[in-house]
Order: C-alpha cells, then structure tokens, then sequence
C-alpha cells in the first residue's frame, strides 16, 4: 500500500526527461523564431541596405538597377536643393520637428484628461467610449485624400470661387453668423478633431493604466478625505507616469508617420529618387532619435518614467 | 400670547435651520455636492460636444450621400435630403468596384490580422514569460522597430521582394505580417508582453501542477484569458491594414483583377472624372450633373464613406467586447 502511493506521486523517469526551465528556454526560442527571422530579413537587412543606399546614385535600366557612389551628394541635395511644388524637404522636416515638440504635451495633457473623464462613472459611459474611438478607426490617408477631393477637384473649385463646400462653415454661413465666430467654431472643431484622430491610441494606453492603479489606494484617500484634484495628482498622476514614456514614444512616431516629411519620402520613393529617398528616410530617423533621446535625458532629470511600484 | 407662543416656535425652527446649515459636516456635504454637480456639468457638455464633434463629419457625409445628384448645390437642402436618392451610391459604388474591392479588402485585413496576431502573441509571451539570456536586449530591438519609419525600409523590401517574384501578390503583405514586421507590429508585441506580464503567475504555476507543457501552458490557459489583448490588437490589426495605403502602393499589390479600396479610392478622388467615364459611371446621371464640379467632389466623399461603412458595421458589433477588454483587464500590466 505504501508502494502505490509513492508510485502516484513520483511517476518512472523518463529517459530524455528535459527540465522545465530548458524547456521553457527552448519554447521560447521557438516563439521568437517567426519574429527573428522577420527582423533579419525584413527589418535589419534593409535598414543596413537602406543606408548603403543613401550614399549611392540609383537608377533603374532594363532589368538592372546601376548604383554610383555619391558619398553624401543625397544628403547635401536633399537639405540645400530639394523643393517640391510649394515647399522643400528641409522646410517641412523643421515645420514637423517643431510642430510634434509643440503638440505633443498638448496631445499628451489632453489625452490623460479624456482618459481621466472617461475612467469617471456616469450612464453613457460605454457609448461615449465607444464613440471617442472611431477617430483611430476612421484615420487613414486614403479617406483623408477623399475628402479633400484630390489635387484635380480642388482646382476646378477655386477656379469657380469655390473653396470648401463640404465643411462645417458652408452651413454656419447659412446660419447668418458673423465671419469671425464662424471662424473661430471652424479653426477650433478643425484642430479638435486633428488631436482625436490621434489621440486614439494614447487615451486607450492611459485608459488602461489607470485601471491598473491598485484601487485601494483610492478607497484610503477617500477615506483621508482627499478632494478629486488632490487624487489626481498625488494617486493617478504617479501611478501613470510609467507609461507617458510609452505613450509619448506612440505619439512622436504617429506624429511623424502621419508628416508632410513622411510624404515628401514617399513622394520621392515613387518617383524612383530610391538613393534621395532613403537618405531622407534616414535623416528622418535621426531626427526621431534625436528627439527621443533629448525627451530621455529631460524624463531622467525629472525623474519621469520611475515608480515605485513597478516590480 | 398665541401668536407670540407661534413666534417663538418659528423662531426655533429658524435658529435650528441657521445651526443646521452653518454646521461644518453639513458645510462640507453641501461643498460635496455642490462640487459633484458642477462636475457632472462640466463632463457631460465636454463629452457631449467633442462626440458631436467626432460624429458630426459622419453624419454629414451620410446626409450628402442619401440626396438625389442634382441637389448637390440646392441652397435649401442643409440635412434632410429633400429628394432621397441612393444614385450618389450607386455610382461611387461603380467607380471604387465596390464589391469586388470589399471582398479582397476584407479578405486581406482578415488574413493579414489572423497571422499578425499569431506572431506577435506568440513573441510578446516569449518576451514577458519565457526569458532567456538577451531576451531583454532583443526586446529593445523590438522598441526599435516601433521607432524606425517604414520608409527607411520600403525600398530595400521592394528589391526583396522583387526577386521572391512577389510584387503586385498580396502574399507579399502576408509575410510581413506573419514574421512581426506588418503595420505597427513592435506595438502589438509590446501590447502582448505587456497583458502576458500581467496575469499572475499562479496561472503559470498551477498549470505546470497539472503536468501541462510550456506549449499547452500558453494555448489552454494563457491565451484564453488574454482575450482583452487579443480583441484590441485584433481590432487595430485589422483596421490599420484595412486603411493601409502605404505598403499596398509600394508592393503593387493593388491591381485590376485584385482591386482594393484603399487604392480605388485615392486613385478615384485623383481622377474623379477619369474614374467615372473609365467605370461607366458616367451613363448613370445627365451630363448637366456631371459637369458640376461640386458633383465630382460628393461622390469623392461618398466613396470615402463607403469605404469607412463596413469598418463602421464591424465596430458596432466589436465595440462592446473592445471597450470591456480595457475595463476588465488593462492592456497595460
């Protein structure tokens, strides 16, 4: 009787019996496989192709595409001669630089304060949430074009004294409202709904973080008699602080995704520019990591990104 | 001396109703309320206007689209179509090969979100659950992928991609997609590792008790509760590569016998008048409709709206799920 039970609790060893632990280093190796190979293959080798790229002269002939060494000729182009049909590479790329370092505290205040309002317990709620989503639904370029009508239609309304029909002002102008306020309704409901589109993503990671504040750390200021303000700042503000830094990356990248720079290389892609574009492309990215590494350095001093929760 | 008897007890009321009001707990429960209902107020006009805000653009194009084509510019008609009309429909219908490119889109989003789901759960579980030396470096390399844009890449992928012989195939997205490197892929990775993160470990634990393996760990037991996750990535892998403009140009994968609508569209709203002879679109309405201008551009936006309206359909039924999936769990561990 003593022998049957030890044989349940310690069954016959396997002859290739493998630890758990390697076994969990083996699977997770194996998890990883699809994306290691995709990043070799289709994100290291062309980020290294793409630089070789930048500092050669492609052009496409017959079946062949003959590369020339410029060294840094697409570099100094693309900063000193590039232009497009009303603006130039250099120009965009300060106009969007300067304007995601002033937009993104915006995007980042606004974003927390949506997402603080949305945590709030009032009947609606789903229906609000589910409607503050539908910007990142309906965000996408092709739409975007649709809607301003393509470049051709444009043209052909101006020429008729027409500029925008389809807009939020054709109708205050029926309303009889004077020009100014209407302008103001018009410039502010403009850039509102240009900050939802991409406010998206970040009020659903806020969203998220907030719920994962422990909640008894709200019941205890509740009890202290801390007024909603105070519970802002001194419970929900340190807990989120962690993750303004994955939201502030989110929203920089989204920023520049969404760019006249991104289309300008895209622009040049199309039009076969392939070592202009790619020289672009990288200063382009240093640029992203340059403002990454400047927002690095200004969340260690103040102490942004730790908490003494995690972990 | 009865009325002054009278007096006195009023008096008495009005004394206890000064002591009532002036005392300090009833103070604060009046700042309470107060404070409450101007709050209430505040939130309700803000939410409110910035849904009208959000929905306001839809519910226009709807209206434009709803009237007959020859009230485009009827001064009179503002929101309700005085003669209602699916002709502006139809006709963006013919121009963006509505049914056809539907199927395709749907096709490709739906496949394109199954297998960036598979990878990029499998890697963000790997990368929260089941460490190894470096497993942390290779994370960081995931961050990278978040950072670098796209164009950095398109080109050299073109070439790859043009050896393979699988330019103008949408197979060339497929493979994308299944090794992690679709749309916006390191964010999906990111999202998993950190939801994986989060479950406690007794989960892992009493798993293990049970004599289950690292594979089955993850597929019975990990995965089902990471529904929250898999909804939300799912929601945004699918309508990411349903909006997709970018690599679907590069890799050419749009064509006449595999129309899409992203590509329908801008090539639409580009050459309206092209579209529309080139479709027969044209043989629908008098030539005194289409030589409006103003008729071009509706029908640019009714195609808008038409792509955008399955999108729309599948999040009325999504949307529940979706929103739940952030309230239970929190994507963010």
């Amino acid at each position: 009787m003593d022998d049957s039970a030890r044989n349940i609790t310690t069954p016959p060893k396997r002859r290739f019996e493998i630890p758990y632990k390697t076994s969990k280093i083996i699977w997770g190796v194996i998890f990883l496989m699809p994306w290691m190979i995709g990043f070799v293959t289709l994100f290291a080798w062309p980020l290294f192709e793409s630089l070789r790229y930048s500092f050669y002269e492609l052009t496409p002939t017959a079946g062949e595409i003959t590369e020339e060494f410029i060294g840094f000729g697409n570099y100094i182009f693309a900063f000193n001669e590039h232009v497009t049909s009303n603006s130039s590479f250099q120009v965009e790329l300060i106009n969007t630089t300067v304007d995601a370092l002033i937009n993104l505290p915006v995007l980042l205040i606004f974003s927390l304060f949506i997402a603080v309002m949305l945590n709030m317990k009032f009947r609606g709620r789903a229906v609000v949430r589910a409607i503050f989503f539908i910007p990142v639904i309906l965000n996408s370029a092709a739409v975007t074009t649709a809607l301003g009508g393509g470049d051709a239609i444009a043209a052909l309304l101006e020429e008729q004294g027409i500029e925008q029909i389809f807009d939020l002002e054709f109708y205050l102008v029926q309303t009889g409202m004077t020009p100014i306020l209407i302008g103001f309704i018009v410039g502010l409901i403009d850039r509102i709904y240009a900050i939802l589109s991409l406010a998206g993503v970040p009020i659903l990671l806020f969203l998220a973080s907030i719920q994962s504040v422990p909640k008894h750390l709200y019941e205890a200021a509740k009890i202290e008699g801390a007024t909603g303000y105070e519970t802002f700042w001194l419970i929900t503000l340190p807990n989120v602080s962690p993750h303004i830094v994955t939201v502030t990356v989110y929203a920089l990248v989204d920023t520049f995704l969404t760019s006249s720079v991104s289309n300008i290389i895209s622009g040049e892609l199309n039009r076969q520019n392939w070592g202009l574009s790619s020289a672009m492309a990288w200063v382009y990215v240093s640029t992203i990591i340059g403002i990454l590494a400047l927002l690095a350095v200004l969340a260690k001093s103040f102490k942004i990104g730790g908490s003494h929760y995690e972990e | 001396m009865k009325s002054n008897d009278l007096m006195q007890k009023w008096n008495g009321y009005v004394e206890q109703a000064k002591e009532n009001w002036n005392d300090p707990r009833n103070m604060l429960v009046r700042k309470k309320k107060f404070q409450t209902v101007a709050m209430t107020i505040l939130r309700t006009v803000l939410l409110f206007g910035l849904c009208f805000v959000i929905l306001f653009p839809t519910i226009q194009q709807l209206s434009m689209a709803l009237r007959a084509p020859e009230d485009v510019n009827n001064p009179a008609v503002i929101w309700i179509p005085e003669n209602w009309s699916l002709m502006n429909l139809r006709i963006a219908a013919v121009v963006l090969d509505y049914g056809k490119a539907a199927v395709n889109t749907f096709r490709l989003s739906a496949i394109s979100m199954l297998l960036q789901l598979a990878s990029t759960a499998l890697a963000g579980y790997a990368f929260s659950r089941l460490k190894f030396k470096g497993s942390n470096i290779l994370f960081l390399l995931v961050i990278l992928t978040i950072v670098i844009p796209p164009q950095a890449l398109s080109l050299a992928q073109y070439f790859y991609f043009r050896n393979l012989d699988l330019l103008g195939n949408e197979a060339s997205i497929y493979l994308m997609s299944g090794l992690g490197m679709g749309i916006r892929s390191g964010i999906f990775i990111y999202i998993f590792r950190q939801f994986f993160r989060g479950l406690p470990k007794e989960l892992e634990e009493s798993a293990i008790i049970d004599g289950a393996g690292v594979f089955r760990t993850f597929w019975s037991v990990m995965l089902p509760n990471a529904r929250g996750a898999l909804v939300t990535v799912g929601l945004f892998a699918f309508v990411w590569q349903w909006n997709d403009a970018y690599y679907v140009k590069i890799f050419e994968v749009s064509t006449v016998e595999f129309p899409l609508l992203t590509m329908r569209l801008i090539n639409a709203a580009e050459g309206m008048y092209q579209a529309l002879f080139y479709t027969g679109g044209l043989d629908l309405i008098g030539q005194d409709v289409w030589e409006n201008p103003l008729f071009l551009a509706l029908i640019s936006n009714v195609a808008a709206l038409l792509m955008m309206l399955p999108l729309l359909i599948m999040y009325l039924f999504v949307q529940k799920q979706f929103v739940e999936s952030i309230e239970r769990t929190g994507i963010v561990g």
